[in-house]
């Protein structure tokens, strides 16, 4: 289908322009990193509460990692014209949008298959073994946060004193992915299953698709010359 | 365009109408209506609480229309009156948080809970104060006019599933409680309470609609001078 | 403080914040529409310099 193919090389070309500098993966794997330190030392908590707030301080450190992310997830059009090239050429501005939501996407979870594990091993945790369904959660929250992030990062492009209000209109919307994801991990962790939290994992997978769809139709209007 | 005294003489009787149902609901809801058997006195805040609340969903389902005709068909009308009705919205919905508030500390002893009633209005808050500094801090109208249709749209769409997180989280593993200033006894209502909400209600849509129409206008204005400041060049 | 206290508050709180806002708007409504006015009339007077 020529959406899935626009799609393909947008995500391509971003793929490839990152791959070369790497300028937001480092930042954005060396930024959620330094969250789990500041964690360490804020909270200083007793091993057998780690299991329970893991679930929390590791979405605090993607939210705000991802959030990093977002910021920059126009750049690379920003010289050269390069968004008005984009938007005069015949791609479907909806192929736009599931490239960046993709390429953010993949930053994203490129940080989390690292920091997860790390924080495993900084706290001292031992459930090694439910860490698949974790990062099942984790792939679901972390789409829901870049499909609504990357809507949020194309209207706030010139806005004054962006950065802030990036967070400022998406932490809100995210909600419901941030208690889903959160409920599933702790419900995990607590009982190796999904079992009580399977509505959780329904609502989050309803949110990405409500949103998955609604980004791809509405792309036409967020971004305009 | 300037407003035919046909319009302004409309919304003079609506002002006056307000006064005269927010008279009436006073009365009805202070003095009519018995007070409540389990909460007393003070479950009379909810003639302010309920109305305010839906008021405030009202509010949010205009920014949704006018947000998606503004997109549609991209008349200033529209945009308008997403903007207005938001900034109507989120005077209702932070109204409604205090009502929330000052009823909840007689009935439960503090000035806040994160309740889910509570809970879901502060998002509901922080979704269009979103909405409203979006606006604010995009320098060119059209711009901003469309970077803040796709948020009212979306913010709307999100509301039900904010809903439904935010009631799981609050009612899994916890048992009901008896006394809460969400829960409506409806086992022992009276007559005239039920008429006194409905007063108060009326009221409230009135107040609603009037002030609704004066920012449209205000907006209508704004509007129009920056057309004629435009057609002479300054 | 009594039930009728909180009540009062309540009332008084949200009637005093609709008052405020009402005040407010007012203010700007006024202040456009003088402008307006003002923008409308010199329109006039530049059309009849020209008749």
């Amino acid at each position: 289908m020529a959406l899935l193919r626009e799609t393909y090389l947008l995500l391509w070309k971003d793929l490839l322009l990152e791959l070369r500098r790497r300028d937001s993966l480092l930042t954005m794997f060396f930024f959620g990193t330094l969250l789990l330190f500041v964690f360490h030392f804020s909270f200083d908590p007793a091993p057998e509460k780690v299991a329970a707030m893991a679930p929390a301080l590791l979405w605090l450190a993607f939210l705000f990692t991802g959030t990093l992310g977002l910021a920059q997830l126009f750049h690379s059009e920003r010289e050269n014209h390069c968004l008005d090239a984009l938007l005069l050429s015949p791609l479907d501005r909806g192929a736009l949008f599931l490239a960046k939501s993709c390429f953010n996407l993949v930053l994203m979870v490129v940080v989390e298959i690292v920091v997860i594990p790390l924080f495993w091993i900084l706290f001292n945790l031992s459930s090694w073994n439910l860490l698949p369904q974790l990062f099942l959660v984790t792939l679901l929250g972390t789409i829901g946060f870049c499909v609504l992030g990357t809507i949020t990062s194309a209207i706030t492009l010139r806005a004054r004193a962006r950065e802030l209000l990036l967070p400022l209109v998406l932490f809100p919307l995210m909600i419901p992915v941030i208690l889903a994801t959160i409920r599933c991990m702790e419900n995990v962790l607590r009982t190796g299953e999904f079992g009580d939290a399977i509505p959780w994992l329904r609502l989050l997978i309803g949110f990405d698709v409500i949103f998955l769809t609604v980004g791809v139709l509405i792309f036409d209007w967020v971004i305009e010359s | 365009m300037a407003q035919s005294s046909q319009t302004k003489k409309r919304k003079g009787i609506l002002g006056a109408l307000v006064l005269v149902a927010g008279a009436i609901g006073l009365f009805w809801s202070l003095v009519v209506a018995p007070p409540d058997a389990y909460q007393g006195n003070v479950q009379r805040i909810m003639y302010l609480h309920l109305p305010s609340i839906l008021t405030a969903y009202l509010s949010y389902f205009l920014v949704f229309v006018g947000s998606a005709l503004y997109l549609w068909k991209r008349e200033k009308r529209d945009d308008l009156l997403a903007h207005s009705a938001a900034e109507i919205g989120v005077l209702f919905t932070a109204l409604t948080i205090i009502e929330g508030s000052i009823w909840g500390r007689p009935t439960w002893g503090v000035w806040w809970t994160w309740d889910a009633r509570l809970t879901l209005t502060a998002i509901l808050l922080l979704i269009y104060v979103g909405y409203l500094m979006l606006r604010s801090l995009i320098e060119d109208e059209n711009r901003a006019a469309s970077a803040a249709a796709v948020l009212g749209i979306i913010g709307f769409l999100d509301i039900p599933l904010i809903h439904m997180s935010v009631y799981w989280w609050r009612t899994l593993h916890q048992p009901p409680s008896i006394l809460r200033p969400d829960k409506v006894p409806w086992e022992n209502v009276h007559p005239s309470m039920l008429t006194a909400l409905a007063i108060s209600f009326a009221g409230f849509l009135l107040l609603y609609f009037y002030l609704l129409s004066l920012r449209y206008r205000l907006g209508e204005m704004r509007e129009e001078i920056k057309a004629r400041r435009l057609e002479r060049g300054t | 403080m009594g039930a009728w206290g909180f009540v009062s508050l309540a009332y008084g709180i949200v009637w005093g914040i609709i008052l405020v806002y009402l005040v407010l708007l007012k203010r700007r409504y006024v202040n456009t529409a003088a402008e307006l006015d003002a923008l409308k009339s010199k329109e006039a007077t530049r059309s009849d310099a020209k008749t």
